[in-house]
């Protein structure tokens, strides 16, 4: 898959970078860390200009992720339906809007196997768009000129830190899911 | 959350750190070899920027003619030669889709032709279009 996404951003550029970036918001599961590093040794290499691409990649991946938090947005009148009237609702929309912020900008660039759901849950929780937009354009913004710097950093040598970084990520989101079964199981013991 | 006396919850949390332990195994073990790889590397100092790509083994079979041509300062016409295909309508394939439609029968053939002409072509200096038009 990064392999026909990398010959097509060759060929084609900034546009096909910014869909990837905007439907990998929206959850489809593309490499899109990797290929961001790609870019920026792409943009060494004189290939693509780096402030186009990496504006580009910004305003289409900004893009993607308001629409996902519009999706959860506009379930929510069922989803209150459902749980709305529930305690644990209620406590879980409060959790969401206490840590949410630290959610939107992590997600963005260092769990970015959890940006989705976040988005989702956002959308969901009635988390204020605007602080959602301005955390999401932050991290981001990291995400595209922190991962793709590195790519312009190394050049042709990209593919060593892509390799790290990609392991990376889904290693702290196998830490995330981890420690949130610890402190479950600590719930659990403490309540027996 | 009385997770005892719920046999979902219980589950959920069982789930949550098995599945939390495969993934940071896995990952860890894969993230440790990748940084092993990459400690010895470092980014190439800001003069070799504008050095040539000598280095045949970076060439990877999604890469395209025109690209690799500009990466290592070789004419397409060289490369295309080289490979007895045709340049028109072959400029956006990628080596692998060169090798599928063209030798399908030698798997990888044409990465290696390709590395084989760039290391037999030294460098040479593309044409440039100027900026501005030249005032005679």
């Amino acid at each position: 898959m990064s392999d026909f996404l990398l010959t097509q951003i060759i060929n084609y550029g900034a546009p096909i970078l910014g869909a990837i970036v905007f439907i990998g918001a929206m959850g489809a599961p593309f490499p899109a860390t990797v290929i961001v590093i790609a870019v920026g040794a792409f943009c060494k290499q004189g290939f693509l200009s780096w402030y186009t691409t990496g504006l580009v990649a910004l305003v289409c991946v900004v893009m993607g992720d308001s629409l996902s938090y519009a999706m959860g947005y506009y379930v929510r009148e069922p989803v209150l339906r459902r749980f709305g009237k529930s305690e644990r609702w209620a406590q879980a929309e409060s959790t969401f809007n206490r840590w949410g912020v630290m959610s939107v900008l992590l997600t963005r660039f260092l769990i970015t196997g959890l940006a989705v759901p976040v988005n989702l849950i956002a959308g969901t929780s009635n988390f204020p768009f605007r602080k959602f937009f301005l955390y999401d354009l932050l991290g981001e913004a990291i995400w595209v000129f922190g991962y793709g710097g590195l790519g312009y950093l190394f050049g042709t040598q990209w593919e060593l830190i892509g390799a790290f970084i990609s392991n990376f990520g889904s290693l702290t989101l196998g830490l995330v899911i981890l420690l949130a079964g610890i402190i479950l199981a600590i719930r659990w013991l403490r309540s027996r | 959350m009385n997770t005892s006396s719920n046999p979902r919850k219980r589950a959920l949390v069982i789930g949550l750190i098995l599945v939390g332990s495969i993934i940071v195994g896995i990952f860890g073990l894969r993230t440790i070899r990748a940084f092993r790889e990459f400690r010895g590397h470092r980014p190439p100092p800001p003069s070799a920027a504008e050095e040539i790509e000598t280095d045949v083994s970076l060439i990877r079979d999604w890469m395209t003619i025109p690209y690799i041509s500009k990466m290592y300062l070789v004419p397409p016409r060289i490369l295309f030669k080289a490979l007895e295909i045709p340049e028109h309508k072959n400029k956006e394939k990628s080596l692998r889709q060169l090798n599928e439609e063209y030798y399908p029968q030698a798997k990888g053939i044409v990465l290696e032709k390709v590395k084989a002409t760039i290391l037999a072509n030294p460098p040479q200096p593309m044409p440039t279009v100027p900026d501005t038009p030249v005032v005679p």
